[in-house]
């Protein structure tokens, strides 16, 4: 059995098929006409060679359709995502909808609402909630407290998925900034796992050298990659839905060439989240209908190209609480997204944009994405469960279903039960403290921290993550990215451990 | 005359028309009119868009197509000034850039069109900017200001970088250094040796013109 949900009725379309052609036909045009920045000399002279017409001095490539379309047909539309514990490997693409961690920077006090930065325990215990949710099914370790007390912020993210890789046996995300990707493979693959990584991209139309090096060493290791393309609504892209769509579509067009002439057929997701802007501040903002219009949109485009989709849509809220807006944004548009096609939905525990993360909202959260994955499963349709014996057995009252055997087999088939939402009764409520989502929340991750045990590592893994650790610090030390007293600060702070 | 190509001048900033502002200046100073009067109509006039800005009857594109209108016809005047002999009284020079690493481009770039159009002079160099990019040009240029961005914690650290090698260079004391990006805060800021950071473009043209009122 397959991990995740399946949609079982078709995706939501929001653009008629005359809207979706022009979109596809701006994209093509905008490739051809302007075509993309690449600041890569050696995929600029692949895309030469494959007869795009490519000016060496501005690194600008201009891509024919015929090409595009070429391209776009070599994408697989599907691709299977190995874990370390091969009882979370993921298919991603088709029908299917994964959850996903959020992001956040930093750890939250939930009494003072401040955040700082994480230390190496609150990151383990992060990753071990994380790989007890049922309806969580890839982590982000990577980009869980990215800020990080006393680490060099260049081996934050090497640091953190390491963390991850130990306590959650679930396929991890990783990223690409300052080279981080050589040893993300190398840790990834001393594991036996794939990585589902994000590659930075400069929006508009820019793929810069960092990116295009990234994407080709991980397709060289035989993993996929998802070039991250979100857009800034009236900054980094135009301020209509409509435009902005175009814009990513031509994107996206770009990065296909680019990386299915390196290497044909290589597994390719796109991570898109539209999101307009303030216009008093230039703050983004993350909670209106644009944001989730805007994702449907560029979701039903990819399904029509058979990408496999990575969307942000409610991976932050603007609320720097665990509160009703927060609970609206993020799972408003994780809806959606769900329900317009995205493959791959980066949800729990992420807000105040990307400021913060925490284990009790991942908890909450994970009712939410088993809200979610329910109502995308439908219900099931067959003669035992359309009743219509039953109901003439049952008849009027005094009949009731509540002894019948069909109850009994089907009551819990169709349905999510929430974990931590209060269902219980009024009266029951005031005799067991008057707990609220959160306080609840709280509780289930000490249960989970006191409980769950993550498939450990092997003695032989362990030491090849802490070698590929230890090759990473020589590298960035060498290359004069960690200071002296960087250094010594970070030596320190790693002889506490992690709280293990 | 005069008065009416100024005054036109400085409608055309505030139809964000940065053709018409640059054909008008050049007018205005064909004519006779000082350098000095014409400057000050364009600087009036994105003055004024921002205080409407300030008001909230504005919002960014605006203030930012305002802006860019009078960075357009900015280079004339400074010729004119230049072959005048003399040079154009700014309220300061300022060498701005997102550091190393990082590629966001927007809010630096929102923050050089304000500093331009508020009457600075600014070097923007651009994004992915390393360390001794910005010692070479501090060295050459001897700004007032330096402004740097970080949109990422592991860029914010950069910041730190830039500021210690403007020390060792020995050219830190004279000047002041402004930071922002979304990674940053003001204990951030602080703990790095900056002497100011605001979360906001128009506050970072506030906070330069307080940091050089002293």
């Amino acid at each position: 059995m397959l991990n995740g949900f399946t949609r079982a009725f078709p995706a939501l379309k929001i653009m008629t098929a005359e809207q979706e052609e022009s979109v596809h036909r701006g994209a093509l045009f905008t490739m051809e006409k302007t075509g993309m920045r690449i600041e890569h000399d050696g995929a600029l002279q692949q895309m030469a060679d494959a007869g795009c017409a490519v000016d060496f001095e501005e690194q600008r490539v201009r891509i024919p359709p015929s090409i595009v379309e070429e391209c776009l047909r070599k994408v697989p539309t599907n691709f299977r995502l190995r874990a370390r514990d091969p009882h979370n490997d993921l298919v991603i693409g088709g029908d299917t909808v994964h959850f996903m961690q959020g992001m956040g920077m930093r750890f939250v006090d939930l009494d003072t609402w401040e955040t700082r930065p994480a230390t190496a325990a609150e990151h383990r215990e992060a990753m071990i909630v994380a790989d007890a949710l049922p309806n969580l099914h890839l982590a982000e370790g990577w980009e869980i407290y990215t800020d990080r007390r006393n680490i060099p912020p260049v081996m934050g993210m090497l640091e953190n998925l390491a963390s991850a890789l130990r306590y959650s046996s679930k396929t991890q995300v990783a990223g690409n900034i300052k080279d981080t990707e050589i040893f993300a493979i190398a840790m990834a693959q001393a594991v036996g796992s794939d990585l589902f990584p994000e590659i930075e991209h400069a929006c508009p139309l820019t793929i810069q050298s960092g990116g295009a090096q990234a994407a080709f060493r991980y397709a060289d290791a035989g993993m996929p990659f998802v070039p991250a393309l979100s857009v800034n609504q009236g900054a980094t892209g135009p301020a209509t839905l409509a435009g902005a769509t175009v814009l990513k579509m031509a994107e996206t067009m770009g990065w296909v060439v680019m990386v299915q002439l390196h290497t044909p057929g290589a597994p390719i997701a796109i991570h898109h989240g539209i999101s307009p802007i303030d216009m008093r501040t230039g703050d983004k903002v993350l909670g209106t209908p644009a944001r989730g219009l805007g994702t449907a949109m560029v979701n039903q485009m990819l399904r029509r190209y058979g990408i496999p989709i990575w969307s942000n849509t409610g991976f932050a809220s603007n609320s720097k609480k665990i509160d009703f807006q927060a609970g609206y944004e993020k799972s408003l548009g994780t809806l959606f997204s769900a329900l317009s096609g995205g493959h791959v939905q980066m949800y729990q525990g992420g807000s105040s944009v990307e400021l913060l993360y925490s284990s009790e909202l991942a908890v909450m959260e994970d009712d939410i994405a088993g809200w979610i994955g329910g109502v995308l499963q439908g219900p099931i349709f067959n003669d035992e469960t359309l009743a219509i014996d039953l109901i003439n057995e049952v008849g009027p009252i005094p009949g009731h279903y509540m002894a019948t055997a069909h109850t009994r087999k089907w009551w819990n088939q169709e349905d999510y039960f929430p974990q931590v939402a209060d269902t219980e009764s009024y009266a029951s409520w005031t005799t067991t403290g008057k707990r609220d989502m959160l306080e609840r929340a709280k509780e289930k991750v000490e249960e989970i921290l006191a409980t769950h045990k993550p498939l450990p590592l092997t003695g032989g893994e362990e030491e090849a993550i802490d070698e590929v650790l230890k090759e990473a610090r020589d590298y960035y030390r060498s290359k004069g990215m960690i200071t002296d007293a960087e250094w010594t600060a970070y030596m320190d702070e790693l002889s506490l451990g992690d709280g293990r | 005359m005069q008065d009416q190509t100024l005054g036109d001048l400085a409608k055309a900033v505030k139809e964000y028309d940065g053709a018409r502002a640059t054909a008008l200046a050049e007018q205005a100073l064909d004519s006779g009119t000082d350098p000095k009067d014409v400057l000050a109509a364009l600087t009036d006039a994105i003055r004024e868009v921002g205080d409407a800005f300030g008001a909230g009857e504005l919002f960014l594109p605006e203030l930012v197509s305002a802006a860019e209108a009078t960075q357009q016809a900015m280079p004339i005047v400074e010729a004119a000034f230049k072959a005048g002999g003399g040079s154009r009284t700014s309220a300061g020079k300022v060498v701005a850039g997102t550091v190393a690493g990082d590629i966001h481009n927007i809010g630096k770039t929102i923050l050089c069109t304000l500093l331009t159009a508020d009457g600075f002079e600014v070097i923007d160099l651009g994004i992915d900017v390393p360390v001794d990019k910005f010692i070479e040009v501090v060295r050459e240029e001897q700004p007032d200001v330096v402004a740097m961005s970080a949109l990422l914690t592991i860029t914010a650290q950069e910041q730190k970088r830039v500021i210690a090698a403007l020390r060792d260079a020995g050219l830190r004391d004279d000047l002041k250094i402004i930071v922002g990006g979304g990674a940053i805060s003001q204990p951030f800021a602080d703990s790095i040796g900056a002497d100011g950071y605001s979360p906001t473009a128009p506050g970072g043209v506030t906070l330069a013109r307080e940091l050089l009122a002293g």
